[in-house]
């Protein structure tokens, strides 16, 4: 009888406890204005995240793992609104063809990408065995409108994109996909990086904590390096190439020569 | 007056000469001719044709009477007489070698009387009047820092006037130029000029018991954390006995006693020994070394046993370690900007994962590499010339046991700045500790200090930070305009010597004062920044930014680090020695004011701030410093104003030039008594006598007899008179005359 009348209160305040925990971090002082904003573009008819619930997530996955501060509320912003170059990353998904873009559209970007900023384009739309959608084809037609003194390459796992923060070994997402990603480098900075993964896919989870979208054909493990993938991509945006620096070269060496972990 | 008889002035020299030969010639065959016949009327003709031969003489020559007033001038002579300072070491012990030169070139012109003699004084540059330097009458010691004869032979060369017609060098030999190993070409080149014999009298024959440092030099120049191999050259002289000696360098540092860098031990032959020392200087700029040997017994000239030099030392590329707390978006940029001046070396340690953090992952599958705290903040420290700790939590990685290491690196040269965010300052354990003592602002250390002020913020330059020279370039980019940044860290009091920039618009100190949020100051030898912002970053990434293509973070950054490194163009002022600095004279340093710190009438601006220059001693660090007021600048004046110092006794020197009470702008300087002139304190006859061999002059002791073999005086007419002793047509009368006569004698003998 005691204990199923202490039941009830213990019960509960665990589950406060387990929130309390669970809650994220917030930015103490200085708001969040210089963390890591997952700024959904709008641009070429896109009117929002391919999955909604992606960026917060991949905010929420990066506070939770690193030291790194993200904004669990992230912003998104038109191509041509004078805002776009507010912050350094911008990312648009979709799985739609894009509109052609406007010429405001391009000026704003261009001033964007002029500054340094990096923008993720997350074909969401990619098809299982990793085939680009029509946005993903699209969304490279534009962008070299916006770029067009410049062409993607691949970045295999020696980039220093795949060691940010995990050592990975390919590129993951929804869909396996190509094991590489491709990039529009300029000044030796990666400004454009082109997914074929739908990592958006992969990282959107409901308000009722379910996973939103099946990660084939790895399943759960693939989703976790799909995860890895991102938080390796929101540290590149916050550290640029700092892992390639000479003081980590020996520890990373090492540790490449290590089994893969999960 | 002289008076004397010559031909007419219009008969060339050969026609003279042609008339005389035909003279003799017709005399002697007339002679010769006559006395052979020896027949009647010999005799007569003989003397009609010899007044007839003389008469045809003087009708060609046509004889004048010349009367001039003439005078005899001697020979230009110079008389070049060492002024260095080396003619200041004593001489047997006791009068300086002066005494000699000066009784040397007195004996020199009692025994000259017919040459003009003009006596110099040589040993920078042209020769000028002995006991003028350059214009100014100077005292009786020596003073030129070098003997460099080749350089006044050039000017007397190169000179318009009068060519001299000898040269008498009186000196102890020991010149820079021509140096120790000239050759006998390169001594007769030096003649080849003026074409004339170079006598010379050597002052002084015999060395003085001395040990000294007689050369360093240095391979390369010095670049900071970069061994520099200096070759030390020693001696012993005068019967000093001395098999080896032992040799420090030391430098000398504002923030204690001299360092000590590098001994070697010396063993000589000859009374000549070398050894190899290497160096490493840490800071670069001008930098104060101390080359030492501990002298034998016997040493009769203390002041060249240790030689005070100045290293220019140069920055191959800015050291700089980078600390950041957590990536952010101001991490990514300063990082970037780091990373994109190749002038930079930057090493960085970010904190990507703290202990609450769950990466969910094996230690192998991450990254990340332990932050080496210890190693970084003890045994390199040394090797950075700026620390940057941005966002940084003292804390949680131990870096609170290194921070009075951290504050004595400041102190020692060493750059610091502490840039904002959640975890600096305050947030960050800072307050109380050794580190915050060297921030130029206070931080309020009391349980419950508020860390932070979370309200956005646009900062406001302050009349100070406009006339910055650091923040001229980004004023120029943005002019008053700053992006909003979200908060500041609370900053307390400026600290003496500190300067506020920007600071908060509407937030006051406990003092009243606009609370900083961007400060700069001295520390010891260091200098530091507190920047109270983690938002710098939107000068790149703002409407702002992209207005003004980012460069404003750029330029904020490049004056900060420029002036943390003491970059010449964000000083607040400069200062130089108009010439090297000599011990117990007086010394010129010269002020310059750039032209950001140019009188523009606002209240930041020097023109309305008291400029005050402060000489401290660097190795007797109790004395009081020497202060001077620098006169104002009015509109319009130079930018530069020379300052003459009281007379320093030989030392090392740090000058500090405060504008105001802002920071300073520093100049470190070496004194010395004899400097390279006293080095070797051994004379060199043997050089003046191959000189004096060279150019066909000769060589003397100034204890011998002085009289040399100068060029003779030469005749001058002052006035001259030229009076025919008869006119032309009554010479040429009397030539026909005279040959008529001899032909009516030579008839009346029945000859043809």
């Amino acid at each position: 009888m005691t204990f199923r009348r202490l039941a009830m209160p213990l019960t509960f305040a665990l589950a406060l406890a387990a929130l309390i925990v669970a809650l994220p971090r917030p930015a103490r002082a200085f708001g969040d204005v210089g963390a890591f904003d997952p700024r959904v573009l709008l641009v070429g008819g896109v009117t929002g995240a391919a999955h909604a619930s992606a960026p917060a997530r991949w905010s929420w996955e990066l506070v939770q793992r690193t030291s790194a501060p993200g904004r669990l509320k992230p912003t998104q912003v038109r191509a041509d609104d004078p805002s776009v170059v507010d912050a350094p990353f911008l990312w648009l998904s979709g799985d739609r063809s894009l509109n052609v873009f406007t010429p405001q559209e391009v000026s704003g970007l261009r001033k964007f990408f002029a500054l340094g900023g990096i923008l993720l384009v997350d074909d969401a739309g990619v098809s299982d065995d990793g085939g680009p959608s029509a946005f993903g084809r699209s969304a490279r037609e534009q962008i070299a409108r916006v770029l067009p003194d410049t062409s993607p390459i691949a970045l295999g796992p020696d980039h220093v994109i795949f060691k940010t923060f995990y050592l990975l070994r390919r590129a993951e997402g929804r869909v396996a996909g190509p094991k590489t990603l491709d990039a529009i480098v300029r000044g030796g900075q990666v400004q454009v990086v082109f997914s074929s993964h739908d990592l958006g896919g992969a990282l959107a989870r409901g308000a009722t904590g379910a996973w939103e979208n099946p990660v084939i054909p790895g399943g759960d493990v693939q989703r976790e390096r799909a995860i890895r993938l991102a938080v390796n991509i929101a540290m590149y945006t916050l550290c640029s190439n700092y892992k390639d620096d000479q003081v980590h070269a020996p520890f990373l060496m090492r540790r490449r020569a290590l089994p893969v972990g999960p | 007056m002289h008076e004397r008889l010559a031909v007419n002035g219009d008969l060339p020299l050969w026609a003279t000469v042609l008339a005389c030969a035909l003279a003799a010639l017709s005399l002697g065959v007339l002679l010769a001719s006559e006395l052979r016949r020896r027949e009647r009327g010999g005799p007569l003709i003989v003397a009609t044709g010899l007044l007839a031969v003389v008469g045809l003489l003087a009708a060609v020559a046509r004889p004048v009477r010349i009367a001039a007033r003439e005078s005899v001038i001697g020979a230009k002579v110079i008389v070049l007489a060492d002024t260095s300072r080396s003619m200041a070491l004593p001489q047997n012990g006791t009068s300086p070698r002066t005494v000699v030169r000066d009784a040397a070139i007195g004996e020199i012109t009692k025994k000259a009387k017919e040459a003009r003699l003009h006596v110099l004084g040589f040993g920078d540059g042209a020769p000028v009047p002995l006991g003028e330097s350059k214009g100014v009458t100077t005292p009786s010691p020596p003073s030129a820092p070098r003997s460099d004869l080749t350089s006044a032979l050039r000017a007397l060369a190169a000179s318009a006037e009068e060519r001299p017609q000898a040269i008498v060098v009186v000196s102890d030999g020991r010149l820079d130029d021509p140096g120790e190993d000239a050759s006998r070409e390169q001594l007769q080149a030096l003649g080849r000029d003026l074409k004339v014999p170079i006598h010379t009298v050597a002052t002084t024959a015999v060395s003085p018991p001395d040990a000294s440092v007689r050369r360093v030099a240095a391979a390369g120049a010095a670049v900071a954390h970069v061994p520099l191999p200096l070759k030390v050259e020693v001696g012993c002289a005068g019967g000093l006995s001395c098999d080896e000696l032992t040799v420090t360098a030391r430098e000398l540092r504002e923030d204690g006693p001299p360092a000590l860098l590098a001994t070697g031990l010396s063993h000589l032959k000859d009374g000549k020994g070398t050894v190899d020392l290497a160096v490493t200087l840490d800071r670069a700029g001008a930098r104060i070394l101390e080359i030492a040997i501990t002298p034998p017994g016997g040493d009769t000239i203390p002041e060249n046993d240790r030689r005070l030099l100045t290293f220019n030392v140069a920055r191959e590329r800015v050291r700089v370690l980078h600390v950041a707390g957590r990536p952010t978006s101001d991490v990514r940029a300063l990082r970037q900007w780091l990373k994109s001046d190749a002038s930079v070396d930057v090493v960085a340690f970010f904190i990507l994962r703290t202990q609450s953090d769950t990466p969910n992952a094996r230690q192998e599958d991450l990254s990340l590499i332990p932050f080496p705290v210890d190693e970084l903040f003890t045994e390199h420290l040394p090797s950075f010339d700026a620390v940057v700790l941005q966002d940084f939590d003292a804390q949680p990685y131990g870096l609170e046991r290194h921070l009075p290491q951290l504050a004595r690196y400041v102190k020692a040269g060493g750059g610091l700045i502490m840039v904002g965010g959640q975890n600096s300052f305050v947030a960050g354990g800072y307050a109380n500790t050794p580190l915050a003592e060297v921030l130029p602002v206070t931080l309020d250390g009391s349980p419950g200090a508020t860390a932070a002020d979370v309200a956005n913020v646009t900062p406001a330059w302050t009349d100070d930070g406009r006339a910055a020279p650091l923040l001229s370039p980004l004023h120029d980019i943005v002019g008053e305009e700053l992006p909003q940044m979200p908060g500041a860290n609370v900053l307390g009091e400026v600290r003496p010597g500190g300067l506020v920039l920007w600071a908060h618009p509407t937030r006051t100190t406990k003092s009243g004062a606009p609370m900083p949020i961007l400060a700069i100051g001295d520390q010891g030898d260091g200098r530091s920044i507190a920047l109270g912002l983690d938002g710098a970053w939107q000068l790149e990434f703002s409407q702002l930014g992209a207005r003004t293509s980012g460069r404003g973070y750029g330029a904020l950054w490049d004056g900060l680090l420029g002036w943390l490194m003491r970059d010449p163009r964000f000083e607040p002022g400069q200062l130089e020695l108009v010439a090297p600095c000599v011990a117990d004279t007086r010394t010129l340093l010269r002020v310059r004011l750039p032209s950001a710190s140019a009188p523009k009438d606002g209240p930041g601006d020097a023109k309305s701030k008291d400029m005050i220059l402060e000489v401290r001693r660097l190795d007797k660090q109790g004395e009081a410093p020497v202060r001077v007021e620098v006169p104002k600048r009015t509109p319009g004046s130079s930018s530069a104003v020379e300052i003459a110092l009281p007379p320093l006794a030989a030392g090392g020197y740090t000058a500090r030039l405060k504008l105001g009470a802002g920071p300073t702008t520093r100049r470190d300087f070496a004194c010395e008594s004899g400097g390279d002139e006293w080095a070797d304190s051994r004379p060199d006859r043997e050089r003046l006598r191959a000189l004096a061999s060279a150019t066909g002059g000769s060589f003397h002791d100034a204890t011998d007899d002085l009289t040399l073999p100068l060029p003779k005086p030469a005749v001058v007419s002052a006035e001259r008179h030229v009076v025919p002793l008869a006119p032309p047509w009554a010479w040429t009368l009397a030539a026909a005359v005279a040959l008529g006569i001899h032909w009516f004698a030579r008839r009346r003998s029945g000859l043809s």
